[in-house]
């Protein structure tokens, strides 16, 4: 008797907290895309530096605009090329090891992070190349280019300080001066711990 | 012979592995429905309330008629307090309350988790250690690990309106009264985001036991899981 009135009251509680929870509104969704869904613009860049049947494109949409994403393996490196909607070119992103990185940047981003954090690790590393669509091609394909554009660093940091451990993520200007920084929230794992 | 076959030789030894065991073992089956409410606190803490309740279609013996039909087995009670401890890491203590045939038994857990966020999918391991107390049988002492894996069925992570797989394999090593088991078990889940704070799980359970002393016990559960984060 008791043990049924007990479990009623419980699920009873359960879906009343339920139902504040639902009514949250963020959205931010990252899906994949078929090739055929992605705009002609988007692909024909792709198209000029690899033919390569193995890049993926995904679609990042959040609450007031979307973009579409194009991530391959190019010459050793992992690519993640970035598009507005209707496929105009938007950055860059190449995965690059700490020893790739410009002594002078290097040590300009060494300094600050060591200000930053009593202790700190570099998980992930990516340059950031912005610029007209035909220069960034001559720069990715043939490795340097002439005309004008712009180097960013964007760095994963584990990063420990007195009060706590968390995970940043910051950008860096080709002299290694910090531009950004934002903390990395994780989506909740409970459904894997319990 | 290569790594590749290898693995495939491991994983079908895996595979087939309960199924050598059918001859001379029983069978459970049924469905284990949860309600599993997470609370984030303040300072890196958080607790966590399961319910969950196991009821049974049919048991028997393979290859024998079947012994019994439906039956309502047990309902439990937990409450977990979670402290952060590092970046992936938690270390989590708490209690599980269980009502079944008329009497209540006691289970003290504590746990620690890692998650680890890979490019594409999220793996946890967790180690629990448990202590159940019941009024007619001596303590039961348990080590348990499991690894679980989140994997998107879209995109690079399960994001809200969309779907994925959930794997776990966990092994409990038991020991009540001097007397060793081993308990293994198969989870395989397809699972929804319906919305950032909330998820909904459904596959089976698949449980493997008895088999290192005497006949192997099967269970197969339909486990439905609802996540709610608050």
């Amino acid at each position: 008797m008791f043990k049924n009135k007990f479990s009623k009251l419980v699920w009873v509680l359960l879906c009343t907290f339920a139902l504040p929870a639902s009514a949250q509104l963020k959205y931010e969704k990252e899906s994949r895309l078929a090739v055929e869904e992605v705009p002609e613009q988007a692909r024909n860049f792709i198209k000029a530096i690899t033919t390569s049947k193995k890049v993926k494109w995904y679609l990042e949409e959040g609450l007031d605009r979307s973009s579409i994403e194009a991530k391959f393996e190019y010459k050793d490196h992992n690519y993640s090329i970035e598009f507005d909607s209707i496929g105009t070119l938007e950055d860059v992103e190449v995965q690059l090891k700490w020893s790739e990185i410009a002594p002078t940047t290097r040590e300009g981003i060494t300094q600050y992070l060591a200000n930053e954090c009593k202790k700190h690790k570099v998980r992930r590393i990516q340059v950031q190349y912005t610029g007209e669509p035909s220069t960034l091609l001559q720069k990715i394909v043939m490795g340097t280019t002439t005309f004008k554009y712009t180097t960013r660093f964007e760095l994963v940091v584990k990063c420990r300080t007195s009060e706590n451990v968390a995970l940043f993520e910051y950008l860096f200007n080709d002299q290694g001066q910090k531009l950004s920084a934002s903390k990395i929230v994780f989506k909740n794992s409970s459904h894997l711990e319990y | 012979m290569s790594t590749k076959h290898s693995f495939w030789v491991v994983f079908g030894v895996v595979l087939l592995f309960p199924l050598v065991l059918l001859a001379q073992s029983s069978y459970r089956f049924g469905a284990l429905p949860s309600v599993n409410l997470n609370v984030k606190l303040k300072n890196d803490w958080s607790t966590n309330f399961k319910i969950e309740s196991r009821q049974q279609f049919q048991e028997g013996n393979f290859g024998a008629e079947k012994a019994s039909g439906y039956s309502y087995v047990l309902t439990d009670y937990s409450a977990i307090v979670a402290k952060k401890t590092g970046l992936n890491s938690k270390l989590s203590g708490g209690y599980l309350l269980r009502f079944r045939d008329n009497q209540m038994v006691h289970r003290l857990i504590q746990q620690y988790t890692i998650t680890q966020r890979l490019p594409s999918l999220r793996l946890a391991h967790r180690v629990v250690t448990d202590q159940t107390l019941s009024p007619k049988e001596k303590t039961e002492f348990r080590l348990r690990y499991r690894l679980a894996t989140e994997i998107p069925l879209n995109g690079q992570s399960a994001d809200v309106n969309e779907l994925y797989l959930k794997l776990s394999n966990e092994y409990l090593n038991s020991l009540q009264d001097a007397v060793y088991d081993l308990e293994v078990r198969l989870v395989p889940l397809l699972g929804f985001t319906a919305s950032e704070s909330q998820r909904v799980e459904m596959g089976l359970n698949y449980r493997l036991n008895s088999f290192v002393s005497g006949s192997p016990s099967h269970s197969f559960w339909l486990s439905i899981n609802w996540y709610i984060v608050i």
